[in-house]
């Protein structure tokens, strides 16, 4: 009981508000994307990738490289297979619609009227092939085509499948209120088992619903009788009542049984919506709260707030050993910037101050703790900028010749300004060159050396040049005696 | 007597010992290497020795500075800080203190007396010891007579 309140009082009002925003998010992909290819593709995808997981942690090595192979190119191969798909289910009007609102795929059919010049056709003996798309997308198996975009009305249809009409032996796709599109050519099915009695027209009806979940309703023209395709199955139809049905039903008309309907909507909208939270907790938790790997850091640290008028002398460390813990996902994603100690010294004074670091001073990413900080105390000295004048003094390394000595040196200018901490001054008598090699030297001359200040905080004064000039003088050696 | 002083003293590393001045052998000065700061001169009232000579060299013979100059290999094993007085107005205290870059090394107390006093300190060297040094040639109150500068190379 202690240990559910103490992981209750742990979660921050940040950590729901990302479970909220992300379980929203999936919810929004599932309300865009449900009924398309797209989607289920998407959730092959991702139960691949909970079985690479699973096989990653039962130590299936090969499979979960493999699997994870062929997620990686699913995911490409979706974005380019379902294009269509994708971007009918993002083309929405406005930013509302595409955060908020439903998409609504289907438009008000005027079944009555189709139903109405279907048999009318059927007793002129008017062949007809009639397509009303379901949800998924029919680009990648109908070709040719011609746009029409008319309202549909029991003279459109008949003019469009007159047989005096070029377009009158291609199907005609009904969208909403319209016929969108006519002329189209179907696929054919292949099917042995259908009766020899059906012609092409009936072909191409079962061809597109073996293929999509698209509605075909075809009218023969020897034989005058109307048939409903649908999911490998063509059905014949008797009378316009039975057909009215069949495609309210395929078309998900709200008339049907609208209470129902409406009812059976907001039950799936509410699991759909639970279950995108449940999946969101479950991966959240997952992801911060398994808190399973630990890991050890050294951070610098960083020293904000200094009072203007002090400088850094000195500080007892220059980084921080810090150990982490949290889940290994988020462990294993950490980037140097994530991970920071910062000091505030705006309330330090001149001298030593000690600081104790605390979690304020510690910058950590969501979902990691800290363990352990050493040191648990820095010290940090401050000190008031001066500025002194210093001698210049060679630093010679290496080797003169046996036979050489080094008789007479000046450095010019013999002194230099430097700037730095007073107290760090005050333990600087001299700065030196950089190293002045020896070994080189053959007879008397000069050589431009650059300062090498140390402390790194000292600074040349801008009044000083950062550069010396050595004059030196070579002379045999006195031979010893 | 003189001598086994002398003897003694350059076995003992960081040591130096005071010696009488050999008047012949200061009656004709080593020439004062133009790299080094002046000496500062000593006023009657203070009654202070005046720093006639200073200069850093391989050896000390016979209170002689020998192979003077600014850089000594750590082969030559030992390197000497030569200080002459002249005038010495009263038995007194210097100081030769050495300095690694600005660490304080070793300190030094030679004793001068009057009339004229010559007088050395040596450091042994090793290999750790390589790098820019400077010797501080005061006095007992801390005034700093000159600053020698050289360095210590391979």
């Amino acid at each position: 009981m202690t240990r559910t309140l103490a992981f209750l009082s742990s979660i921050r009002w940040q950590d729901i508000v990302d479970i909220l925003i992300n379980s929203y998010i999936l919810l929004r992909v599932y309300i865009l994307f449900q009924g398309t290819n797209a989607f289920r593709v998407l959730v092959g995808i991702t139960s691949l990738w909970i079985l690479q997981e699973i096989a990653a942690s039962i130590g299936l090595i090969l499979t979960s490289w493999a699997i994870r192979g062929i997620t990686a190119a699913a995911a490409i191969i979706i974005i380019v297979v379902f294009r269509n798909e994708i971007r009918a289910a993002l083309q929405v009007r406005n930013l509302k619609t595409f955060l908020w609102g439903f998409p609504n795929r289907e438009q008000t059919t005027p079944v009555e009227v189709i139903t109405e010049s279907v048999f009318q056709m059927a007793k002129r003996r008017m062949g007809a092939l009639l397509v009303f798309p379901g949800k998924e997308d029919l680009g990648e198996v109908i070709h040719g085509g011609i746009s029409w975009n008319g309202t549909v009305s029991q003279e459109m249809l008949m003019s469009v499948f007159w047989n005096q009409s070029p377009v009158h032996d291609g199907a005609a796709i009904i969208r909403g209120h319209e016929v969108a599109e006519v002329g189209v050519l179907l696929p054919l099915s292949q099917r042995q088992d259908l009766p020899s009695y059906y012609g092409t027209r009936h072909r191409a009806a079962v061809g597109l619903a073996e293929r999509a979940d698209a509605l075909v309703v075809v009218v023969s023209e020897e034989r005058g009788r109307v048939s409903v395709a649908r999911d490998n199955s063509l059905k014949p139809v008797v009378d316009k009542e039975e057909l009215s049905y069949l495609i309210k039903k395929h078309l998900n008309y709200p008339d049907i049984n609208p209470a129902k309907q409406r009812e059976r909507e907001r039950v799936k909208l509410i699991v759909a919506a639970g279950l995108s939270l449940m999946i969101m907790t479950g991966i959240w938790f997952g992801f911060t709260r398994s808190q399973d790997t630990i890991v050890g850091l050294s951070v610098p640290i960083e020293y904000i707030n200094r009072p203007l008028n002090y400088e850094i002398l000195e500080t007892s460390v220059d980084e921080a050993k810090l150990q982490l813990f949290g889940s290994s996902a988020i462990i294993k994603s950490l980037k140097p910037g994530q991970v920071g100690v910062r000091l505030d010294l705006s309330k330090a004074a001149e001298g030593r101050n000690t600081f104790t670091i605390n979690q304020d001073d510690i910058m950590l990413p969501p979902g990691v703790s800290l363990n352990k900080i050493q040191p648990a105390t820095i010290e940090v000295t401050l000190d008031v900028p001066a500025t002194k004048e210093l001698p210049v003094q060679v630093d010679w390394v290496g080797k003169l010749p046996e036979n050489r000595a080094l008789a007479d040196v000046s450095v010019s200018p013999e002194t230099i300004k430097v700037t730095g901490g007073s107290k760090t001054l005050e333990k600087v008598s001299t700065v030196y060159t950089a190293p002045v090699r020896l070994d080189g030297l053959s007879k008397s001359g000069s050589i431009s050396s650059p300062i090498v200040l140390s402390p790194p905080s000292l600074r040349i004064s801008s009044t000083s040049p950062d550069r010396v000039t050595i004059h030196y003088t070579l002379q045999e050696k006195p031979p010893a005696r | 007597m003189r001598l086994m002083i002398a003897a003694a003293t350059l076995l003992v590393i960081f040591v130096c010992v005071p010696l009488p001045a050999v008047y012949s052998a200061l009656d004709q000065p080593q020439p004062l290497p133009s790299g080094a700061e002046q000496p500062k001169a000593a006023t009657p009232e203070t009654q202070k020795p005046v720093l006639k000579q200073a200069l850093m060299s391989e050896r000390v013979e016979n209170l002689t500075p020998v192979r003077p100059g600014f850089a000594f290999s750590v082969s030559s094993g030992q390197v000497c800080c030569f200080t002459s007085f002249d005038p010495v107005p009263q038995a007194t205290v210097i100081y030769h203190r050495w300095f690694r870059r600005d660490e304080l090394s070793t300190q030094t107390r030679l004793r001068l007396y009057p009339p004229k006093w010559s007088t050395y300190s040596v450091i042994q060297l090793r290999e750790t010891d390589k790098g820019p040094w400077r010797v501080e040639v005061i006095d007992q109150n801390g005034q700093i007579f000159q600053v020698l500068r050289f360095s210590i190379t391979d």
